[in-house]
């Protein structure tokens, strides 16, 4: 199967020759230094460690990338469409739809189903940019938790509920895209 | 072959073939809704408009007529001259494309047509990035034309493909153009729907998103989909389709352009007829009975088992009294490896070719429009002269499984002579291979089989001889197989596996292989080399041309 390849269509490429103080180990030294600084300067040390749960960070709400929510249009229901954009484009293939004919008349296509797997996820937004409705949006939210995989597969129910529980945090980005 | 210049290239292309056709032949990407070679031309969608040389009428010189004419309906003529590489072509496409997007509604996000729409595709590659429309759209609902049809008026392009098929392939011409200019539509007449035999060919033909498929529609988005290259099997024809398919099931089947045997269409009862695959009552584990116990053996030990069985009955009672039914659903693979077993095991074993179903008479096409709304009338052409058959035998193979037991040799029954000699007890143990979607265990069938010692039943569905069955093996469906069929005319057809079989079982040709004492794994081409040299007709196979004669 696929092509068959030639030998010059190998390209070897050598390692670079190694100097005497590469050969000695000496750019160790280097991240030690970094080390180093970091041992013995604690004021540095505290600014960077959060005392968790208790302490929390500040976070910049608008660009956070957390967990999902699907947004409601003015109606209240659901805003997705049903493209399968956000599944198209999700590089850990944690999206899966189920579409079908919307029961609103002005709607033509909304999601029977729509399960994200958040175990699954890896958090990086593109289901985001692909929505052409902006109906799908990461919140600041990042503490979540469950007692079992499954319970990790956010249903649509659960992910509308998280925007009712965010959308004050976090106002829908651009409503007037949509029309409704 | 007539040579013309295409943009300052010298090309060859076929005789009497337009411009249009020549050009997409030698790849060109020439813009066109209204044409399709297997339609009438009407040059109405202006997107193929080219410039070509012709004699100036003072001084009779040649040289670039002012006026473009379009590519579909010009004939190629030794020695011409066109160009599609122009600005005035490049800028007919692009008001083209501003006039057909004026009223579009833009809704490619919940359209089923979406990656693969040529209104996409042309809009990206010859239209304009805005459009300069200032009033609102013409909001045009969807209409239901047909039981499984939907026709979304606000995203047509009026190409009248549709409407062509209709009155030239089927025959039927339920569909029709209304009202004139901008306010043309496609629409039906009162009371009679689009309820022809092969309407689901006008979502194919359609190159927007107009007219879609209810069966399919919203299930899938397109790019998700996977074509396999298959075989129909649902009639003797073996139109060429590939089955479209993810995440292990089929949505959707559609024709390939197969020249001679289904050109580019294939009918519904086959295009729709895929549903049993996901049937959940199939067979899908093998048992052996033992006594009063069912075992359900690995498959690695059920070669072995079956092996010893059938010899054990050829030893006690003989030879003759094995037989082995062959449907007409298998493959021309599999059937030759079951009859080289059940040989190998007993050399004066009986063949027998199973029943091909056969449902009413072959539909031709097109239908006269006289013979009246939905075709059903008389008016039909004969079956050579037919654009389009849809054959009375309900089954892909029957040719092909009557070829091989006739070139095997040896003892051969009939179906109905096997029925008689098993209920006279002139049997000790039969493998009856079914595999029919539909239900076809008589009952004389059933009867015969309780006079038979050890049955083995090789089918995908369940039926009255599944508690008679001293062995089941799960037949696969033939998108989960792959092999080869010999259609009505003796095409040898090869197909592919679109699907892995059901959980649990494993594909009929590998435990056949297995059977018939071969060793690794089975692949259809290796087992149709071993039979060309026995059956030269199986050297050759039929395929349909990979490249489509046209671009969509």
């Amino acid at each position: 199967m696929g092509r068959n390849w030639k030998e010059t269509d190998v390209l070897v490429v050598d390692q670079p020759e190694l100097n005497m103080a590469e050969r000695l180990y000496l750019p160790i030294l280097d991240g030690l230094r970094v080390t180093l600084k970091h041992v013995v300067s604690p004021g540095r040390r505290k600014r960077m460690v959060v005392q968790y749960p208790e302490q929390q960070r500040v976070l910049r709400t608008e660009t956070y990338r957390g967990v999902h929510r699907l947004n409601r249009d003015e109606q209240g229901r659901v805003a997705c469409t049903g493209c399968f954009m956000c599944e198209t484009a999700c590089p850990a293939h944690c999206i899966h739809i189920e579409a079908g004919e919307a029961p609103w008349p002005d709607r033509e296509k909304y999601p029977i189903k729509f399960e994200i797997d958040e175990l699954r996820c890896i958090y990086c937004g593109m289901c985001e940019e692909a929505c052409p409705v902006d109906a799908i949006e990461l919140t600041p939210e990042y503490d979540m938790v469950g007692r079992s995989r499954s319970e990790m597969v956010f249903d649509k129910e659960k992910l509308l509920a998280v925007f009712d529980a965010t959308k004050n945090v976090k106002p829908r980005k651009n409503p007037a895209i949509t029309g409704y | 072959m007539p040579r013309i210049i295409i943009d300052g290239q010298t090309i060859e292309c076929r005789e009497r073939v337009p411009v249009l056709q020549a050009a997409l032949e030698a790849g060109w990407d020439v813009p066109h809704y209204c044409y399709h070679p297997g339609l009438s031309i009407v040059a109405s969608c202006r997107l193929c408009l080219m410039e070509m040389k012709m004699p100036d009428p003072k001084t009779k010189e040649l040289a670039w007529s002012p006026k473009l004419v379009p590519s579909c309906q010009t004939p190629v003529r030794d020695g011409m001259e066109v160009r599609f590489d122009s600005p005035l072509v490049r800028e007919n496409r692009s008001h083209c494309m501003e006039y057909y997007l004026l009223n579009h509604p833009l809704d490619c996000p919940v359209c089923d047509q979406a990656g693969e729409c040529y209104l996409q595709d042309y809009s990206y590659n010859f239209g304009n990035a805005t459009s300069r429309m200032v009033d609102p759209k013409t909001k045009n609902p969807k209409k239901d034309v047909g039981s499984k049809t939907w026709l979304y008026q606000d995203r047509c392009v009026m190409c009248t493909r549709c409407v062509r098929f209709c009155a030239e392939v089927a025959g039927t011409a339920e569909l029709c153009v209304t009202n004139r200019g901008n306010r043309a539509e496609i629409d039906v007449f009162p009371g009679i729907p689009l309820e022809n035999p092969l309407q689901g060919n006008v979502v194919d033909i359609c190159p927007v998103g107009a007219l879609l498929d209810k069966d399919f529609l919203m299930r899938q988005r397109v790019w998700m989909l996977r074509s396999t290259d298959s075989v129909c099997p649902g009639c003797s024809t073996g139109c060429a389709i590939g089955v479209d398919h993810n995440e292990g099931r089929i949505w959707r089947l559609k024709p390939r352009f197969n020249p001679g045997v289904n050109d580019w269409w294939m009918c519904d009862e086959g295009r729709f007829g895929w549903k049993y695959v996901h049937d959940p009552r199939r067979i899908t584990r093998a048992m052996i009975r033992r006594g009063a116990d069912e075992e359900r053996p690995d498959w690695q030990e059920i070669p072995d088992v079956l092996r010893f069985r059938f010899r054990a009955i050829e030893q006690q009672q003989g030879g003759k009294t094995i037989a082995a039914v062959l449907s007409p659903f298998m493959a021309c693979e599999e059937a030759w490896l079951l009859a080289k077993f059940i040989r190998g095991i007993a050399s004066e074993a009986t063949l027998v070719v199973g029943p091909a179903p056969v449902v009413g008479g072959d539909q031709c096409f097109p239908r006269t429009h006289s013979s009246g709304g939905n075709g059903n009338g008389d008016g039909a052409p004969p079956a050579d002269k037919a654009r389009f058959v849809i054959r009375a035998e309900k089954c892909p193979n029957r040719r092909g499984v009557e070829r091989i037991v006739e070139r095997m040799g040896g003892a051969r029954l009939s179906f109905a002579e096997f029925i008689d000699a098993a209920g006279k007890g002139q049997f000790a143990a039969a493998w009856i291979s079914g595999g029919s979607p539909t239900p076809w265990v008589e009952k004389p069938l059933v009867q015969a089989m309780g006079k038979v010692g050890f049955v083995l039943l090789h089918d995908i569905l369940p039926s009255d001889l599944l508690p008679l069955a001293g062995a089941v093996l799960p037949a696969c469906a033939w998108a989960e197989r792959e092999g080869s069929f010999m259609n009505h005319t003796g095409l040898v057809q090869p197909f592919e596996a679109a699907l892995p079989p059901p959980e649990g079982a494993q594909r009929d040709g590998q435990y056949l292989y297995a059977l018939s004492g071969q060793v690794g794994l089975y692949r259809a081409e290796t087992v149709r080399a071993m039979m060309a040299q026995e059956m030269p007709e199986f050297a050759q196979v039929h395929e349909a041309p990979a490249a489509a004669e046209h671009a969509h």
